[in-house]
């Protein structure tokens, strides 16, 4: 524990205001309340790539039918999320998915301090809710060259795909469709700043993702 | 205008890549090669205000017609545009129009200096485009509630509003619309973090934004010469 406890990413922390217009706050006060009296099957939590396919169509056009719940704020990482779920944020819904991206914006962290944060969202959702199963998604590759960031990530999806192998409450899946290209470089007709997806982006990401959140609803608890 | 300067919000400057994945410059040098391959009527620069809009349909509704391109890097300051522009961005190309939208993410500058900024960048435009329109939008008002940038944001559309005419070519344009409710707040149905447009926000600014483009695109320099005798 004491190595989990030095962990700045399984920390749980606030985004603190530095900009001066309460935004991250707003938006987490505003999922709390809006949680309310909405009764999800499925929530999704992250960041920006979470939050900006809520802006998208295919968010009403795959998700919004399974009743899905979208928690992302841009620029969030491990410990801003474990401090949402921990403030709130899960206290008035029971769905049957959580859908978990986050990561990318860990910087300065190592990909096992990252590893540890989004393993220790895993354990706060089962914490709070038991018979939810949490589908944890691969970081995707970054930048339009190779480079660190994206060797960072890659080394992320592997450390958390077999610490989540031995759990049955909690699984990965890799939802790159190969957005790297084999000169290397990724399109920005797939993520417009190398980084954010674009809807064509997020059609190659949602379709299987759709599939796949499906089976999890359709399939008896494990619990 | 003679502190120029020692404005800093008028200092060019590229964007340190901080996070090592090169992003920044990678989009600035697809942006200069874009300026080889196209001919654009319609030049849009700025932050991320400017990039969101290309990922709706309200962009290839009301902009793609017009032949437009959008330069727009989530994040920039009125600095780091000023390097953009100078550094390849206006090589190649003469749009007869320029949509110019940046400011709001200059924290570390007053309002003086941020609308200053804003000026120095329509004065760069004008004079590596001559016969170009530039139009500058309206900051947004932004966070859910009254707060000090909103306060710095109307500052500086105030100033703009004032020094913008003097370019001549130059010429503000509020596209703040009603993203202020009475009770004071913003709505996520318009900003989704209170900041950034949603598909709904994004109609409400490009409905005036367009109908000011196909007015000036239909005005010809010699009609407009005659209209104004
Ligand atoms: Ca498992």
């Amino acid at each position: 524990m004491s190595a989990e406890d030095s962990n700045p990413a399984a920390t749980p922390t606030p985004c603190e205001d530095t900009q001066g217009d309460g935004r991250w706050m707003s938006l987490h006060n505003g999922f709390v309340s809006y949680s309310k009296d909405k009764e999800p099957d499925v929530l999704f939590v992250g960041d920006s790539l979470v939050q900006l396919m809520h802006q998208f169509g295919i968010w009403r056009q795959l998700f919004s039918p399974l009743h899905c719940l979208n928690f992302g704020v841009g620029g969030d990482a491990t410990q801003h999320v474990l401090w949402r779920l921990s403030n709130g944020e899960l206290d008035n819904i029971s769905p049957k998915v959580v859908v978990l991206w986050v990561g990318t914006n860990n910087h300065g962290h190592t990909p096992e301090q990252i590893c540890g944060g989004i393993m220790a969202i895993v354990q706060l959702i089962h914490n709070r809710l038991p018979n939810a199963h949490t589908l944890v998604l691969g970081l995707l590759p970054r930048g339009k060259m190779p480079n660190p960031l994206r060797e960072r990530n890659a080394k992320v999806n592997k450390l958390v795909q077999d610490a989540l192998s031995s759990l049955p409450h909690g699984s990965f899946l890799n939802v790159d469709p190969g957005f790297v290209l084999s000169d290397g470089s990724i399109s920005h007709q797939d993520m417009y700043d190398y980084l954010h997806l674009t809807p064509h982006g997020y059609q190659a990401v949602c379709e299987p993702l759709h599939a796949h959140i499906k089976s999890l609803l359709e399939k008896p608890a494990e619990n | 205008m003679s502190g120029d300067d020692l404005n800093p919000a008028a200092v060019a400057q590229p964007v340190e890549d901080v996070h090592g994945d090169g992003r920044w410059l990678s989009q600035h040098t697809r942006f200069v090669q874009e300026c080889k391959d196209g001919e654009p009527d319609v030049l849009f620069v700025g932050d991320s205000m400017v990039q969101l809009m290309q990922q709706h349909e309200v962009w290839r509704e009301c902009f793609s017609p017009l032949h437009a391109l959008n330069f727009g890097i989530g994040g920039d300051t009125t600095c780091n545009v000023l390097w953009r522009l100078k550094n390849g961005e206006l090589e190649n190309i003469r749009p007869k129009v320029v949509v110019l939208w940046v400011g709001t993410n200059n924290y570390a500058h007053t309002a003086e200096q941020v609308a200053g900024g804003v000026l120095v960048i329509a004065q760069l435009l004008t004079s590596h485009l001559p016969k170009a329109k530039i139009v500058v939008l309206s900051l947004l008002p932004r966070g859910e509630r009254p707060n000090p940038l909103r306060e710095k944001n109307a500052a500086v559309n105030k100033l703009l509003r004032s020094w913008l005419p003097r370019l001549g070519q130059a010429q503000f344009l509020d596209v703040n619309g009603e993203f202020v409710h009475s009770d004071g707040t913003i709505s996520s149905q318009d900003m989704f973090d209170y900041l950034h447009l949603t598909p709904t926000g994004y109609r409400a600014v490009a409905k005036p934004l367009s109908d000011l483009l196909l007015q000036i695109l239909e005005e010809t320099p010699e009609e407009r010469r005659a209209s104004l005798v």
